[in-house]
């Protein structure tokens, strides 16, 4: 709804109706014309109207990537499935498993990052904090160092080391398929 | 007459010995400069290992600010879901490194860990297990809570910690069979560039956790709480052990920075006795050969 169009239907309802019936309604639109975002990404699933947003934490060891910025929508990967996290979330304790992060905030497009792994808290104060051991943007990949990686690590998993060897080969693997299918679904 | 008398008093402060002749102030005079010598390579040594210590500093700062998030967003579930009762048989984790020349850094953490066991109000076992990170440390805590120490862990703290480092100390404090209600991490906080204080740091255990009212209010699944105790035990490492990093680097810059200053001031002292004691022993032959001159 922009201001625009609220001057049109003012003007529709001056000619309809009295002076005052305009005036109120002008004044009523302008102010939820001030509350509302000037600008509001559609084509998105967005059910939050950017009215209400969650504060984030994305941290890394090395890096923070969000301290409490306010966003509209965060979509984890979490252990159980893929969940979107709005604002006044019930609170929830969920592993992270290798997969993508995607932030909605408020009017800029969604950014997304690889993780490869941690855990997301929903706080009872509408705060999402998200511990992750590792995470880049997609565009940081490069497909063909992953099916290097990948192909070494199925070929460690497959082949005769010791149990805790093949393991981490296996867990090594799955996070480099996830990363291809991360890449691909781009 | 009265040279040679003012010639002896200034001969007198050195406090080397009164040197009648000018064979003795030679001797003296090369001891003043063998230790000038070694002031003067100290002083190099110093400078240069401040300027390591300060170009090292930035980075462990960087790093610390980012792990320091971190810890806080790792800490948030213990502040929404604090711990019923308090822990009777706390393991301590003390944070510290194996290299020397950085100041108080061991023997601060080392103070605040018996401080806590000679507290008799609060109510933490004396036989409450402790595990150190650091040779310093685990040197001084030996001889004073001898039989507490559980485990040490050494070689961290080289280079800036990673979190390979934390889990890996994790991983092996999980392992061990070691039975603790809590845990509290005992580390150096950085207040500023030049000072530093300790400070303790709370994790919970995954029964502490389970236990607790504000706990029951997240949503999860049932073998999470066990995997969230674990991970949050390494997060913390994580974030003290960079932050001790950073007190660390900033201790040590300090500390060679007053070396530095305390071996320049020697060095002009030394200088000054040198200068005076070559005076001397100048003018005492230039005494002689006159007197000899002129007694023929």
């Amino acid at each position: 709804m922009s201001v625009g169009s609220c001057d049109r239907l003012t003007l529709e309802l001056i000619a309809a109706d009295g002076l005052q019936v305009a005036m109120s309604a002008l004044r009523l639109v302008s102010s939820a014309a001030r509350r509302a975002p000037r600008s509001f990404a559609t084509g998105r699933r967005g059910y939050a109207e950017a009215a209400d947003k969650i504060k984030l934490s994305l941290v890394l060891p090395h890096q923070a990537i969000f301290t409490s910025t306010e966003v509209v929508q965060v979509n984890l990967p979490a252990a159980t499935g893929d969940m979107g996290i709005l604002a006044n979330h019930v609170p929830t304790i969920e592993p992270l498993r290798a997969g993508v992060v995607e932030v909605l905030e408020p009017g800029n497009a969604a950014k997304k990052w690889f993780v490869s792994g941690g855990f997301a808290t929903v706080h009872p104060n509408n705060m999402l904090t998200i511990n992750a051991v590792e995470a880049a943007p997609l565009e940081d990949f490069s497909a063909e160092a992953v099916r290097a990686n990948l192909q070494e690590a199925q070929r460690v998993a497959g082949g005769n080391g010791s149990e805790e060897d093949k393991m981490e080969a296996r867990v090594e693997a799955d996070v480099y398929e996830a990363i291809q299918h991360a890449l691909s679904a781009r | 007459m009265l040279a040679r008398s003012t010639l002896r008093l200034a001969a007198q402060p050195p406090a080397l010995g009164a040197a009648p002749a000018g064979a003795r102030n030679m001797a003296t005079l090369r001891e003043i400069e063998l230790r000038l010598k070694s002031v003067r390579n100290i002083e190099k040594i110093t400078k240069s290992m401040k300027m390591i210590a300060s170009t090292k500093l930035n980075k462990a700062q960087r790093a610390m600010q980012a792990g320091k998030q971190y810890g806080v967003a790792n800490s948030e579930v213990f502040q929404h879901a604090p711990a019923e009762d308090p822990a009777k048989r706390k393991l301590f984790i003390v944070i510290s490194s194996d290299k020397g020349l950085c100041g108080g850094i061991h023997s601060s953490v080392t103070k605040a860990t018996r401080r806590i066991f000679a507290d008799t109000e609060s109510s933490v076992e004396s036989d409450s297990p402790i595990m150190v990170i650091g040779d310093k440390s685990k040197a001084q805590l030996s001889r004073a809570l001898g039989k507490n120490l559980v485990m040490s862990f050494n070689q961290i703290g080289r280079d800036i910690p990673t979190f390979a480092d934390a889990a890996g100390v994790a991983d092996l404090i999980i392992k061990s069979d070691v039975k603790y209600d809590s845990i509290a991490i005992v580390y150096n906080k950085f207040v500023s560039a030049i000072s530093y204080e300790s400070a303790v740091m709370e994790v919970e255990t995954e029964e502490a956790l389970k236990n607790s009212p504000g706990f029951k209010a997240y949503e999860m699944e049932e073998e999470v709480t066990k995997d969230l105790a674990e991970f949050a035990l390494a997060n913390a490492v994580y974030a003290a052990l960079v932050e001790g990093h950073a007190c660390e680097q900033s201790a040590r810059r300090n500390a060679m920075d007053n070396a530095s200053k305390n071996a320049s001031d020697m060095i002009g002292k030394l200088q000054m006795q040198y200068n005076r004691g070559r005076q001397a022993s100048i003018t005492n032959e230039l005494v002689d050969i006159i007197t000899g001159a002129s007694a023929l």
